[in-house]
């Protein structure tokens, strides 16, 4: 395996990747913050190219790490190597009109459902590990954490 | 500030439409200063502040280019950077200087020409190379290590050009003196530098602005070209940081730079200039001397015509430095000569970069069958 970077002047860096097959994988990270990847199958003359956003980005490379088991729409399941069988999950919601105006203790959700409410994002304004006392509002973007079958009983007894 | 706000508007347009169907925008930016100029409509005049504005959008141009001149990377660069970046410059130049020559150009004017004439467009090389997605080829790295030789080259004819206009051991000496006094204070304010661009409030922005044009009223007071300050300052800045300082100066280069190249073409004067067929067999001639450094330098680096004809591609289009060449050393002649030739090199290389992929597989083909009739 050969694998080099090399400065590209006004573009970026180009990271190059031969595998022992001898495909070629390159990745072009751009002054944008935008994403380019080229792959050429050793045989072939021709290259088939991607353009990737920085999410899209570190989305693929968490699913090239192994970190990522299943990924949803809007969430990841992670496995870690340390901790026999546990897996854990990740996942966004958008909170609707009926569940605006209640807060995370009123509807005791880590108790009901054994779900943990990480973060809740309004209009571009982040609060991290919210307050029982914090209060939902419609539209508002909340990231869950639990395993899989305390995410599904969130969607279902919470969500509704 | 009518005709900025023309200028700019015609700008905006032309940005918009380029950017959808993925052509180089340059060329349109001299035809909209020719046509609503003074040699066409006349609806845009030059004025004092739209000179000054112009002219920001030069230092801004020039200062991100240094930017990209890091010392240790281009230290680093050794073999076939310099022969890739020799050869383009001793075709492509004396191409340009015999044809200007024989144009019966006097010596000054024909060498800005040839300059003109060997200088691709970084802008427009760099944009084919994303845009057109190439930058998995083997060849891209060759052009963005000769569109940094070109900027190289473009620090030397400025100091040369200036030079010759009077006063050449002191403009030299006074030159190398700033660009030392450049590289040696941000050395020694390296970590206050740093700590500053990583702020996020406004005293990043208000520095890199105020740098470049201290650095340009620097020029004023010693007599250097303010062209060369602004490169050595972004030069020097890059040894600290290259991604801050251009975040910082995009915007203001990006706005400026419209500005500058209608204004340009608002500039240009047709009478007495050469005729169209000899501009046209000009534009022609460098695109063809172009294809020759590119076949040169693909059969030496890469071994193969083809990646000739790649490099060659992306690198066909003259623009921002040629123009910037001439609005700072052309005469009238110069100018008009200069623009015929960014517009038409700059819309060849428009097609060039974007069908390259096709006119290769074609050439592929030709190759093919030719070895199938020998057999």
């Amino acid at each position: 395996m050969d694998f080099h970077h090399l400065s590209l002047p006004g573009i970026g860096t180009k990271y190059e990747l031969e595998t022992e097959e001898g495909d070629i994988i390159s990745v072009v990270y751009m002054e944008s913050g935008k994403v380019q990847i080229y792959t050429r199958g050793g045989a072939c003359n021709e290259y088939c190219s991607a353009e990737l956003n920085a999410m899209e980005a570190r989305r693929l490379g968490n699913v090239l790490t192994g970190a990522i088991i299943e990924a949803e729409q809007e969430g990841v399941e992670i496995a870690f190597s340390a901790l026999a069988d546990l897996r854990i999950s990740v996942h966004t919601y958008i909170i609707g009109k009926n569940l605006s105006g209640r807060s995370i203790g009123e509807m005791d959700i880590r108790s009901k459902t054994g779900v943990t409410v990480l973060a809740v994002s309004r209009e571009g304004e982040n609060t991290v590990n919210p307050r029982p006392s914090f209060v939902f509002g419609a539209g508002d973007a909340v990231v869950v954490i639990g395993e899989a079958d305390q995410i599904k009983r969130f969607e279902k007894e919470i969500l509704g | 500030m009518q005709g900025i706000a023309l200028a700019l508007a015609a700008g905006f347009a032309v940005a918009y439409l380029a950017r959808k169907w993925r052509f180089p925008s340059i060329p349109f930016y001299i035809i909209i200063g020719i046509v609503l100029g003074t040699t066409g409509l006349n609806v845009i005049h030059e004025s004092e502040t739209a000179a000054y504005l112009a002219h920001m959008g030069l230092l801004f141009l020039l200062f991100t280019m240094g930017l990209h001149l890091r010392p240790r990377d281009v230290l680093a660069r050794k073999g076939s950077f310099v022969r890739a970046g020799i050869i383009d410059f001793a075709v492509n130049f004396a191409v340009g200087l015999g044809a200007a020559l024989l144009l019966g150009l006097p010596l000054y004017e024909a060498v800005v020409i040839a300059a003109a004439f060997f200088i691709s467009s970084s802008a427009m090389a760099l944009s084919s190379l994303i845009e057109n997605r190439k930058l998995g080829f083997r060849e891209s790295e060759t052009v963005v290590w000769l569109m940094v030789f070109e900027d190289i080259v473009l620090v030397l004819f400025i100091i040369l050009l200036a030079a010759t206009q009077g006063g050449t051991v002191s403009i030299i000496t006074a030159t190398l003196v700033f660009i030392g006094a450049c590289y040696g204070l941000v050395h020694l304010l390296k970590d206050p530098i740093r700590r500053l661009f990583s702020r996020e409030d406004e005293v990043p922005l208000l520095f890199v602005v105020t740098a470049v044009l201290l650095a340009a009223y620097f020029s004023s007071l010693a007599g250097v070209p303010d062209s060369l300050t602004v490169i050595a300052l972004g030069s020097a800045l890059s040894m600290v940081s290259q991604d801050a300082p251009a975040a910082i100066a995009r915007p203001f280069r990006e706005v400026f730079m419209v500005l500058f190249f209608v204004f340009f073409g608002v500039s240009v004067q047709f009478t007495g200039a050469l005729s169209p067929l000899l501009l046209l067999g000009l534009g022609v001639l460098a695109i063809l001397s172009k294809l020759c450094s590119g076949l040169i330098i693909g059969r030496l680096l890469h071994r193969s015509s083809l990646s000739g004809v790649e490099i060659w591609s992306d690198t066909a289009a003259r623009g921002e430095f040629s123009i910037a060449l001439a609005a700072i050393y052309g005469s009238a002649m110069v100018s008009s000569t200069v623009a015929a030739l960014v517009v038409i090199t700059a819309f060849a290389g428009g097609f060039t970069g974007m069908y390259s992929a096709r006119i290769r597989s074609a050439l592929r083909r030709g190759i093919r069958r030719k070895d199938a009739r020998k057999n």
